[in-house]
């Protein structure tokens, strides 16, 4: 069996002073609340501010991710909501698209219209919880259209809405794609981000390396791949977009996927934040201390949640559960007992919830901050990872940053390679997974889980209802907008095409729609799958 | 089936799943074992896998799947029938329930490969089906 970091890192015995030879604690370290935030932002840690506990949700209809929504909420779900979108919406098209309709509803939340956010949020506050709106790239301009649009609907001041509804393009290349080319994606993204910052809308943009870590990268790469991107998204913001980096600070977080390699997973997060402080001020020249704090959420692993003998994930997702808390984060979600087959049945969901409950209250982890500080070995893995990291991260520097290394094939390439190491890892037995390549029981032994599925009757039937609604609609109210658009979307990239989208959206204009304009707008087929027409004639 | 020539099996995605990890894992390890290997990648419908597979010549159409109601793999097997192409194995991998892998295999999908599986069973599989239960020349 290998003693090595997950990066590659052996590991001895024991450790002393002499591994962390020239340990400054306030040039290292600083106390919480202190540069160089490696000890957290809060002097006094959970005592302060809880982290937010919170479980996904989506599968099905809108109507029934609402339920879920409302039970987790019975269930102590504490200050904030997180959604993940379906097949069709993360791309997006609609649920009645030849294709889409095949698998709405698979996954997530089939949200491709403004009457699915309002569904989905029928009863459910918009303030005095955080709105996380999850899934890829593609649909990040249309989710903060329906934040705003509900918003308005309501009557709130779309201002007191905080939370996440933006996420990066880079996420295309780590594992899982939305379909759209990259030079859309960002210009999409960076609009949204834009638009938000510019409109003192507290919603953020998801730059994390969750995907990249879930598909088989490992802590170093994680960490450099992460500061890769934050440097060139806050570049694009500040020079591209002529904003101000202390207005650009709060729009990134960072969702670490944490597994079960409990004090490498500490170590890193504790290096994440000291590495995002020393770019924020030495790079950008951050004028205000809180630009020097990265938002930390913390995704318990859903590659660690094995497929043979599912319960023993629960034992891995409260460690991991514990290690997220002992790292220091803003909020966790935690992927569940049976993340290996389907979203979260209320069985599992629970569980986890409860996971967090009971390293919250039972442990005493949230009476001391960052309660591994010192340590010999910690501060040895906090230094080794950050080191291995800068020296990826300096390379993707050379070769021109993140936009460049994705599309000379280097991430993608170092992505591929490091699944392919994890994958021989456990068929050679150098990491032992209980279960998988350990203590090996018959599959008919297995203990059955309750699964959730989703049948191909469901898929069709949230396709009809689209079909059915959308002949309801005011068709030239529709038009309009989207002629709108569609003209928005022939100027300079850097025209925002967030006003129009979410004039578009209030007129309930479907993703599908939207998207479609935009793309023939840039001379692109108005269906990313090309199965579909335009259904409007713009001049 | 031509024993002298290169077991061809493609890999791929199928509808609007989006998650190419696990078929690119199974690529390395099919061509590691000596096969050649079509990887279509995403966003593949039955339509076009059938069509693929066809111009290919291909013995085994491999398809990774992360998540679904499992609709397509069924209509991609029902294709492969209407047009008398039901001789190419149709294998599937991923983390597919077993009420799933029961269903599959009715439609007749021949092999379904969970997370249980090792690169060696998968690789043996497919030898054994293609070229005889007890091996072709190649082996």
């Amino acid at each position: 069996m290998k003693r090595e970091t997950d990066y590659g890192h052996p590991i001895k015995s024991v450790y002393a002073p002499s591994d962390i030879e020239g340990f400054n604690y306030g040039k290292d370290l600083g106390d919480p609340g202190s540069y160089p935030y490696t000890r957290g932002y809060h002097p006094n840690g959970y005592r302060g501010r809880m982290w937010t506990q919170r479980m996904t949700a989506g599968l099905g209809t809108s109507s029934e991710a609402n339920k879920v929504l409302k039970q987790y909420r019975e269930m102590g779900q504490k200050g904030g909501m997180c959604v993940i979108s379906d097949r069709t919406f993360s791309m997006p098209i609609d649920s009645d698209h030849p294709l889409g309709r095949k698998e709405a509803g698979v996954l997530g939340w089939p949200g491709s219209s403004l009457l699915e956010f309002e569904e989905l949020m029928d009863g459910i506050p918009l303030t005095g919880q955080s709105v996380t709106l999850l899934g890829s790239c593609a649909p990040t301009s249309l989710r903060l259209a329906y934040i705003v649009a509900l918003a308005e609907k309501r009557g709130v001041d779309v201002k007191q809405v905080h939370g996440s509804v933006m996420e990066s393009p880079f996420e295309n290349y780590f594992g899982q794609t939305d379909g759209q080319p990259f030079d859309l994606n960002l210009k999409l993204f960076l609009d949204a981000s834009e638009y938000a910052i510019r409109n003192k809308i507290r919603m953020r943009s998801a730059i994390i390396t969750q995907h990249f870590q879930e598909s088989g990268g490992n802590n170093a790469q994680a960490l450099a791949v992460e500061m890769a991107m934050l440097k060139e998204i806050c570049g694009l913001l500040v020079n591209e977009r002529g904003l101000d980096f202390d207005d650009v600070a709060p729009l990134p977080y960072e969702l670490v996927t944490v597994g079960t390699r409990f004090f490498e997973e500490i170590a890193k997060m504790r290096a994440l934040r000291r590495m995002w402080a020393k770019l924020a001020k030495e790079t950008f020249k951050a004028k205000k201390d809180k630009s020097c704090h990265l938002l930390i959420a913390v995704h318990t692993s859903g590659r660690t949640m094995t497929y043979q003998q599912p319960l023993n994930n629960i034992a891995r997702c409260a460690i991991q559960t514990l290690a997220g808390a002992i790292g220091g984060c803003t909020s966790i979600d935690n992927a569940c007992l049976d993340n290996a087959y389907a979203e979260p049945s209320p069985l599992a969901a629970r569980m986890s919830l409860n996971t967090q409950h009971i390293v919250a209250e039972e442990t005493g982890v949230t009476d001391v901050v960052d309660p591994l500080a010192g340590s010999y070995f910690v501060e040895y893995l906090t230094n080794k990872v950050e080191e291995e990291a800068y020296k990826i991260w300096n390379k993707i520097e050379d070769l021109g940053g993140m936009i460049v290394a994705i599309q000379k094939g280097y991430i993608q390439d170092m992505l591929r390679e490091a699944a392919q190491e994890k994958h021989r890892e456990v068929e050679n037995g150098d990491r032992l997974i209980v279960g998988v390549n350990d203590l090996v029981i018959p599959p008919e032994e297995d203990f059955e889980i309750p699964l959730q599925e989703v049948q191909a009757s469901d898929s069709e039937n949230i396709a009809r209802r689209m079909e059915e609604w959308k002949k309801t609609r005011n068709m030239s109210l529709i038009k309009e907008s989207l002629t709108q658009l569609y003209s928005d979307a022939k100027k300079e990239d850097k025209y925002n095409l967030m006003p129009s989208i979410i004039e578009a959206v209030k007129d309930y204009a479907t993703a599908g729609e939207i998207m479609g304009v935009i793309r023939q707008a840039r001379g692109l087929s108005y269906d990313t799958l090309k199965m579909i027409d335009c259904p409007f004639k713009f001049e | 089936m031509d024993n002298g020539k290169r077991i061809k099996v493609i890999v791929s995605m199928i509808g609007l799943d989006g998650h190419f990890t696990g078929g690119q894992v199974v690529s390395t390890i099919l061509r590691d074992a000596g096969m050649e290997v079509v990887y279509l990648g995403t966003y593949q419908t039955p339509e076009m896998i059938v069509q693929a597979a066809i111009q290919e010549g291909v013995d085994v159409i491999g398809i990774s799947s992360h998540a679904s109601n499992y609709n397509l793999i069924g209509e991609l097997v029902d294709l492969l029938r209407k047009k008398d192409m039901d001789h190419i194995l149709v294998i599937c991998g991923g983390t597919i329930p077993k009420q799933q892998i029961l269903k599959l295999k009715e439609k007749g999908v021949a092999e379904i490969f969970t997370p249980q599986s090792t690169s060696k069973s998968i690789v043996n599989y497919i030898v054994s089906k293609v070229r005889g239960a007890n091996g072709g020349p190649n082996k």
